[in-house]
Order: C-alpha cells, then structure tokens, then sequence
C-alpha cells in the first residue's frame, strides 16, 4: 500500500512538472512583453489597459518624477532595461547628443497625421528622427482672486513686495530662474556670467516673496489656501481651479516656460517592434482622449481634441492657447560651467 | 609532522574564525567599506559635458563647498540641529523621568506611547502634520470656529514648522536612552541626599543630572546626527525655507546631477558626524549606549 502511495505521489508531481512546461513554453512563443518608464501621474493606466487589450502585449510600467531621474536611470541600469521613454524636450536633445535613442520607423507611425503640425519638427528633434510629442504644457501662474487685489499679468508681478510670504513656486532651479530671466526680457538659457550676476540680484529680491517650493503637487498648497499665489505647471493650475473657482490662470506676458514630453525608444531596447506599436497606439485619438481625461496637459493631438468637445478645447487652462505656446521658450541643456552658476544662485536664495 | 600541525591548526583555529567572523565580514565590506569609499573616490571626481562621472582628480567640488554660501546653509543646519536637541531634552527629560519612576502596569503603557508612533512611517506622520497645521487644517478651523483667531494663522512652512517636525520625529532617541540611564540611577542615593538635608532641587542638579548626563549625552548626539540629514522633514513642513545638509546632498544626486559634488557634500556630513562623536567620546561617553 505504502509503495503504491509513494509511485502515485512520484507520477502526480511528474504530471504537474510536465504540465507547468507546457504552460512556460507555449507562453514563451506568445507572450510579448515591453517594459515602459514614464512620468509619474501623466500616462492613464485606461490607455495603457486599452493597449494590453488590443496587442495582447503585456505592459510592465515604471515611473520616475524628473528628468534627471530618468537620465540617471538610464546611466545606470544595464541597456534594453527599458524599451519606451518619455524624457522632455532638453532631455531628449540630451540623449540625442549622447546617441541614447534609437530612430523611430515612421512607417509604423501611422497616427502621425493626428499630431498637430506646430508641435513637430522642434530644435531638439528636427525631423522628428527619435521622438514624437505626447503632451506637455507651461510654467504659468495662478492667482486666487479672492485674495489678492493686485491685477498679476506677467512674471514680473510675482516680485510686487504685497506678495510677500503668499507665492508657492516650483522647486525646479530651471524653472524659477528662467522665469526670473523672462521678466527681464532675457532668455531662459542665459549664458554670461555678468548678466547672470543681474539675473542673480533679481532673484534673490524674490525671496520673501516665497512660501513654499513644492514640485509634486502644489495645488494643494493653492487649493486649501495656504498660499494665494503660485508660478505652477499650467494641469496643476486647471485642476485647482476645479476645486476652488477663485484661483484664475494667467498666461505671463513676457511669455512662459513651455515643455513638451516626447516619446522615445532608448538605445538598445530588447522589444523594439513592441515598442513602436505602442507608440503608434498612444498617438491614436481614443488613447490621447484617455490620457488627457485623465491628466489635462497640453494635447498636441487634434483627433483627440475633436473627441473631447467644446469645453475641453475652450478651457484655457487645459488646453493651452496656441499663441502662449509659439511665444515660450524651451529650457535647453547648458554647460557644466554656466549650471553651476545657476546652481549657486539656487542655493543662495534657499539659504 | 610540522605539516600535519599546521593543518591542524588550520581546521582548530583559522577555520572556525573564517567560518563565525568570515560572514559578516563580507557584508561589512561590501555594504559599508566599499561604498563609503566610493563616495569618497567620487567626491573628488569631476564630470564631463553630460554630466557623467570622470575618473579625473580635482579639489574643485570641495572649493565650491567653500563658498559662504554653503557655510550659511552649514550653519543654518546646525542651528536647527542644537534648537531641536535643546528642545527634545527639555520635553524628553521630565517625560523619561515619570517612565522609569513609575511602577506598575502604568510604566508599559507610557513606554508604549513613545514606541508606537515609531513603528509608523515618519513620511506619513510629517504629512499629518502638514494637513493638522494647515490654514485650512484641523488647529486653524477649530480656532477660528471657537474664535480665538479671527484668520486662520501662518504655521506653516517656517523654520520652526520644520524644528516642530525634527523633534517630533527625533524625540524618541532621546527619550529611550534617558530612560536608561534614570532607571539605573540608585534610589538610596536619592534617600541619602534629602537625609543629609538637601533640598529636591538640589538633588535634582547634584545629584540626579550628574549621575543620567551619560544619557543625555548620547540622546543628543542621537538627535542633533539624524537632524542635519532629515531633508525630508524640512522639505515637507518647511515648505524648502529652512534646508539642512541633508537637502544640499538630495538636490545634488537628483535635480543638479552632479554626482561628485554629493559626493562631497556626503563627506563632509560624514566629517561632522565624526567629530561629534570623537567629541562625545572625549567627554567620557560610552560608545555601548549609541547602539552602535
């Protein structure tokens, strides 16, 4: 009886072991994976889910909150970690100048057309060789009109001394100064060291204006009133006011800090085909309709903008009016030198 | 026959060690030798034009932490750090005294509200206290409905906001070391000292601090350490106006991608570190009380 139970539970095991390869090696002809690294709350996982659905490609997702985060991930994980990017305008002429993108085959790209030609063939990518554009919007300011009378139009309003204490800003060196450079009439991407010396002395004479540096989600800080004033990424502005219908949006008339997220494929990656398809998806209009539902960017794809009606194109705040964006500039990336004096002042004005 | 002895040696002495010391050993190297050398190999490494690491020697990242600038931020950080030790002594202090002076089941409990809060993640207790101390918080609403204040009050995003959030986070590791050292404190001392007619502040001040200051020493160098890094506290409460060296060291490994200058920027916080603890050491504390 004993010997019996022993061949039984020998024969069981066997039959499980033979069964469990069946299943890893009719998946290994399959399963197709990609594994894709993008911003943290701007990519809808409905998208990303209508995706799976479609290709039957299964989509490993991982998140990063600033470019240097990505560009530090890729230096130091192995290559083909990742297969899809989104890296910022700068940071894609970055990777570009490192040779760390892959050329995209545009033949794949059949929902190209859908993207809005003034959003193409910018400095960082002419020709759209490595990156089509997915959604991006403006540093821009919000005010809470219930709080404060001053009639704020531009980046030089946010120096007014009655401010002082009520302004939350990003905590983004680039940023901060560049829009301080602007209400200069300077460039965001100033290199000499004297002008830098004046841009400094400016900056610092908005110190006490001040309250809070916070990138990740400065909304709250506007929504629950903890401060009346924000220099804040033009989504973060759209949904205060949401929650707050004091809070205006201003569009800054020396013209604003414009950003735009791209797609990209690094070098190397191990599901290119994959890759591309998801892409191409993620231009289509349903899938950019999901995305901007979802996180209301800037959206350079007009199909989607048909789809999503009247209200979302007459939002100011979200859909970002055509001439704030001609009338911005690019951050771009600077030398080691001239960041190191930006650095300093950044420092400077936190001390 | 001396070959067969060593070998024998070998299996009686060397092996035994290589087999209890030889583990932890490897995990020392690997986890704290080596990537401490490693920042300080980096620390004086410059970068390229893509901000990628040089193996190129240079003293330029620490001419840069010369800067007033720095020195500013150095001497802002240690403020904070000795405001905050101060402070977690004063409250720690009595609060350490009623836990070892009282006996019975009361005892635990009191230990236990010390303990809890540190199991919990100190990111989400500080976000408590950012949401309680808003203008639109739980303090602000209850004082304006009660009519104390007529405006909700500025509490956050001030350099005190950010000591309020050390302390509270830091309190802890004073707490428990002083507890230690009054528990251990001989009660007939404390009989002699009233019988030869000393009054109880005079106990207090001769006798009870003289006897627990190794506790206080080795609970401020526990608190006054971690404050000059807890960068997340004064980012978080702060509001970023009130930066410790921990901050410095943040900005640089992730917005300023400049490694090298982390690096030494690390370094000198290890510096400091050092020097406290050679202090602490000089005025006769134990090493055995840190934990280390």
């Amino acid at each position: 009886m004993k010997k019996r139970m022993r061949w039984l539970t020998m024969a069981a095991a066997l039959a499980c072991f033979l069964l469990m390869g069946c299943g890893s090696s009719s998946d290994a002809g399959e399963k197709r994976e990609l594994n894709v690294f993008v911003w943290t709350e701007y990519v809808s996982d409905s998208a990303i889910e209508a995706f799976e659905k479609e290709s039957g490609i299964q989509v490993n997702v991982s998140t990063y909150s600033s470019n240097e985060d990505l560009l530090a991930k890729l230096k130091s994980e192995s290559e083909g970690a990742y297969d899809v990017i989104l890296p910022s305008d700068y940071a894609v002429e970055y990777l570009i100048a490192q040779g760390n993108l892959e050329a995209l085959d545009k033949e794949k790209l059949t929902n190209l057309s859908n993207i809005d030609e003034t959003f193409l063939n910018e400095d960082y990518d002419p020709g759209n060789v490595y990156t089509v554009p997915y959604e991006g919007g403006v540093a821009c300011i919000a005010v809470n009109t219930a709080k404060v009378d001053l009639n704020i139009t531009s980046y030089a309003d946010l120096f007014d001394s009655s401010l002082k204490g009520q302004i939350v800003v990003l905590d983004d060196y680039r940023a901060v100064i560049g829009m301080t450079e602007r209400s200069m009439g300077l460039s965001m991407n100033e290199t000499d060291p004297d002008t830098l010396a004046q841009v400094e002395e400016k900056l610092l004479s908005l110190k006490d204006n001040i309250k809070l540096y916070d990138s990740d989600s400065p909304k709250s800080a506007l929504i629950s009133g903890d401060c009346s004033v924000g220099m804040v990424w033009s989504a973060e502005v759209a949904l205060s006011m949401e929650e707050n219908p004091d809070i205006q949006i201003v569009y800054p008339t020396e013209g604003a800090y414009v950003f735009l997220d791209n797609w990209a494929i690094p070098k190397g990656a191990k599901h290119y085909d994959e890759a591309m398809e998801f892409i191409n998806f993620m231009l289509s209009a349903e899938a950019a309709q999901m995305n901007i539902s979802d996180f209301p960017y800037l959206c350079p794809n007009k199909a989607a903008l048909e789809l999503m009606g009247e209200e979302y194109v007459e939002n100011e705040a979200k859909n970002v009016p055509a001439d704030v964006i001609a009338g911005g500039e690019f951050v771009s990336y600077l030398d080691t030198e001239t960041l190191a004096i930006y650095d300093d002042m950044w420092t400077k004005l936190k001390e | 026959m001396a070959r067969k002895r060593s070998k024998h040696e070998l299996r009686a002495n060397t092996l035994p060690a290589l087999l209890t010391v030889g583990p932890v050993t490897v995990v020392m190297v690997l986890l704290i030798a080596v990537p401490l050398i490693y920042v300080a190999v980096m620390s004086f490494c410059s970068i390229d034009e893509f901000y990628n690491v040089k193996f190129d020697f240079t003293l330029d990242n620490y001419i840069r932490l010369a800067n007033v600038n720095y020195l500013k931020i150095y001497v802002q950080s240690l403020v904070i750090a000795l405001v905050t030790t101060i402070l977690c002594i004063l409250i720690g202090y009595p609060f350490a005294y009623i836990i070892a002076r009282t006996k019975s089941r009361k005892k635990r409990i009191l230990y236990m509200l010390v303990i809890i809060p540190f199991w919990t993640n100190s990111l989400i207790r500080i976000y408590g206290w950012r949401s309680f101390l808003g203008s639109s918080g739980w303090l602000n609403t209850m004082l304006v409905k009660i009519g104390i204040v007529a405006e909700p009050i500025d509490l956050l995003y001030r350099q005190g906001t950010t000591i309020l959030g050390m302390v509270y986070c830091l309190i802890p590791f004073m707490i428990l070391p002083l507890y230690t050292a009054i528990e251990k404190l001989d009660g007939s001392l404390l009989e002699a000292s009233a019988d030869l007619g000393a009054r109880p502040a005079a106990t207090f001040f001769e006798v009870i601090l003289p006897l627990t200051s190794g506790g206080i020493f080795s609970g401020s160098l526990m608190v006054f350490i971690p404050c000059l890094g807890y960068f997340f506290v004064s980012d978080i409460l702060g509001g970023g106006n009130s930066d410790v060296i921990g901050n410095l060291i943040e900005r640089q490994f992730q917005s300023g991608n400049n490694w090298p200058l982390g690096a030494a920027l690390s370094i000198i916080l290890i510096a400091v570190t050092l020097v406290l603890v050679k202090i602490y050491q000089k005025l006769g504390g134990d090493m055995d009380s840190l934990g280390v």
